[in-house]
């Protein structure tokens, strides 16, 4: 280890599955729902319709990842509460701590690092912030994807029984007005937040490498190996 | 937004558009004898129209096996058990003693026309055609103050009896001023509001009658409305697509002949019996959809072997109807059979948000804000570029403020 700096926990082995998983899943969301909204490629395999479930495969593949985001989700907003690591919803709450919190890593990512007046070592209020507006985005696509899913159980009835219909009407039904009154306006939002998922994915991105580079406290680690590095003013 | 917030508290209570078909056997022998009462009274009462059901069958050469299968298939469309065959075929005899007083406001006449120019007409249009059509302002011979007279002893001698059909939208803009009728020049909002006033129900048939169909197409320069946007007290039932299907309207006049009562309706009002169905799960094509062959462009070899038509814009997969299943013109052929993707006819907005023969993601959608036409691509991508962009400068400027910054340390 680098004399003067101490090792923090950052996130636990779940945690960071959890990440990794998601990151996973989001790929291949873009990539199968982009080929359900307008297929790309075509299917030129000399073989019966029955044979080739091209499209199918590409659905099926979506509705596995929407399942990991389920379940994954579920999980999230339980640790949101429940962690007994770190709990994400005490800094989202804005009381003046966190708030005041806020403001400063805003003010240091736009004097480009020349302020940095708050505690790096745990995770801050902007973070969890902007990692909650991701949450959100994602339960929406989980929403208006599931109204959309359950079009195709217009019967009421399901492998599983009526019960998961019926759910899932009580659960998504109000996506329809709140998008714009029809099924289509569900759709046009499930497709145009893919694309606030993707930005919000790029700046993720950055503003993790941008940190690591010039905070040089290793940040980028967190996600791997579960710790980044802080000075450690008690050893000077 | 007040109605929004009605919109979303029904959504939250209703259920599924699947419809209980087996309510036991004690509800549907009560439905039965309550069925068989109500055509005993009607059996009761003169005709209105003097057109006798059965004569008009054999005059165009149909037989009673033939009526009977065509009984049997409609009770099983209304959902209801076989035993209910024989009152099925007695409410279409005495389909001649439901009064039905019929409105054209801002519209195409298409669904008039859907259930008149059939070639031959089957037994669909016969029921419509005995119907005891009191008004109707573009069949009717009388014109003028007399067809004025002759709505006025409909409504006052059918009180509180008659179906008001509606076909067209409302135009709201200007008061009303875009759409008149008659010798006093009453606006259709308020021509549509006295005739409703004394009708045992009203049915908004077409595209326009319900949602505001083509008139309400941006920039719905009208202000067109739908029936249901005018009509709040009375019991209201949507049969939307453009033009409605007679099947479907026979249905609803037939349930209501045969129970007094209106059928089962989902969110939007509809029928479920007609309205239940998704296009796509019922599509002869959606083999080819889920193999992922489709058409691309119009004639092509996918075209010739009747692949999928989803890139071609069919909106299937968001719309519900039952033309997949009753087809058109007493099931010789329907939209996607002829090798057309759907168009939506039969969801709200349909014009705007579905109608654009390609798929949604390549169709330009006005913003909500009205102005920029862009595909949800186009703009998503103008969004991602515009996040890059500010990252890109972030770096560059975080790069020479850092270089300074290292510069600057060397110098302590
Ligand atoms: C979070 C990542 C997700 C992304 C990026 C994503 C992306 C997309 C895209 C681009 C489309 C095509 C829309 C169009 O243009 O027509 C689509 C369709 C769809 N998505 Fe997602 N989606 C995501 C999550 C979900 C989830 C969680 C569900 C839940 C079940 C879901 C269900 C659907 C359904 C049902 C369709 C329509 C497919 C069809 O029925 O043919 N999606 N998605
Ligand atoms: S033609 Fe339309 S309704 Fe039929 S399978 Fe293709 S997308 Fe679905
Ligand atoms: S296929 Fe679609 S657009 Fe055509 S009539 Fe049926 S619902 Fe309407």
């Amino acid at each position: 280890m680098k004399q003067g700096y101490k090792q923090v926990k950052r996130m636990t082995p779940a945690m960071r599955i959890i990440h990794w998983v998601n990151a996973i899943c989001m790929v291949g969301a873009v990539i199968t729902g982009l080929y359900i909204g307008h297929p790309y490629y075509q299917s030129f395999i000399a073989d019966g319709a029955v044979d080739k479930y091209v499209m199918a495969w590409n659905r099926y593949g979506h509705f596995i990842i929407a399942i990991l985001f389920d379940v994954t989700s579920v999980i999230i907003a339980y640790l949101y509460f429940f962690s007994r690591f770190e709990k994400p919803y005490k800094k989202v709450i804005p009381n003046g701590k966190n708030i005041a919190e806020f403001k400063a890593v805003v003010v240091n990512l736009l004097t480009l690092n020349r302020k940095k007046e708050f505690d790096s070592s745990h995770a801050d209020s902007f973070n969890t912030v902007y990692f909650t507006i991701f949450h959100l985005l994602l339960a929406w696509m989980l929403l208006t994807g599931l109204q959309m899913y359950v079009h195709g159980l217009e019967s009421g009835m399901s492998s599983i029984g009526t019960w998961w219909p019926w759910m899932l009407h009580l659960v998504t039904d109000w996506t329809i007005p709140v998008c714009g009154g029809t099924l289509m306006d569900v759709r046009i939002a499930h497709h145009m937040t893919m694309w606030f998922i993707l930005c919000w994915v790029v700046f993720h991105i950055y503003y993790q490498v941008w940190r690591t580079i010039f905070w040089k406290e290793a940040d980028i680690a967190i996600v791997i190996g579960g710790s980044k590095f802080v000075k450690d003013d008690s050893a000077n | 937004m007040s109605d929004r917030i009605e919109t979303v508290k029904k959504l939250f209570t209703s259920k599924s558009s699947r419809v209980e078909t087996n309510k036991g056997d004690t509800y549907y022998q009560e439905l039965f004898e309550k069925c068989e009462a109500r055509l005993n009274e009607m059996r009761s009462l003169t005709p209105a129209n003097k057109l006798d059901f059965t004569d008009l069958l054999e005059e165009n050469g149909i037989d009673r096996r033939e009526f009977m299968k065509w009984a049997s298939a409609t009770t099983a469309m209304l959902m209801l058990p076989p035993m209910f065959t024989p009152l099925v075929a007695d409410a279409a005899v005495m389909m001649n003693r439901a009064p039905v007083v019929w409105l054209e406001l801002q519209d195409c006449a298409g669904n008039s026309e859907a259930l008149l120019r059939a070639d031959g007409p089957k037994i669909d249009e016969i029921v419509l055609d005995i119907i005891s059509l009191e008004y109707h302002e573009t069949l009717q011979a009388a014109s003028g103050h007399q067809a004025e007279k002759q709505l006025d002893e409909a409504m006052e001698h059918f009180k509180g009896k008659y179906l008001l059909f509606v076909e067209g939208s409302i135009p709201m803009g200007m008061d009303g001023q875009y759409g008149t009728i008659g010798a006093k020049g009453e606006t259709f909002h308020d021509h549509l509001v006295r005739c409703a006033e004394n009708a045992a129900a009203v049915v908004a048939v077409g595209a326009c009658a319900t949602f505001g169909g083509i008139p309400a197409a941006a920039p719905n320069p009208t202000g067109a409305v739908g029936v249901m946007d005018v009509i709040k007290n009375k019991p209201l039932i949507n049969i939307p697509a453009c033009p409605a299907n007679p099947a479907n309207m026979v249905g609803v006049i037939l349930h209501y002949v045969l129970t007094g009562q209106v059928p089962e309706l989902d969110s939007l009002l509809r029928p479920k019996f007609a309205f239940g169905y998704r296009i796509h799960d019922n599509c002869e094509r959606r083999a080819h959809f889920d193999a992922g062959e489709y058409v691309e462009e119009w004639g092509d070899v996918g075209a010739q072997n009747n692949f999928c038509l989803y890139k071609m814009g069919c909106k299937g997969p968001m719309t519900f109807n039952n033309c997949s299943i009753v087809r058109y013109n007493e099931a010789v052929n329907w939209p996607i059979g002829v090798g057309r993707g759907c168009i939506g006819c039969s969801e709200p907005d349909f014009w705007d948000k579905y109608a654009y023969e390609r798929p949604m993601a390549d169709a330009k959608i006005k913003a909500p804000t009205g102005g920029v036409e862009k595909t949800v691509d186009e703009f998503g991508l103008g969004m991602l570029t515009a996040a890059g962009i500010g990252i890109a400068i972030h770096a560059a400027a975080s790069t020479v403020a850092g270089k300074r910054e290292n510069s600057g340390e060397s110098h302590e």
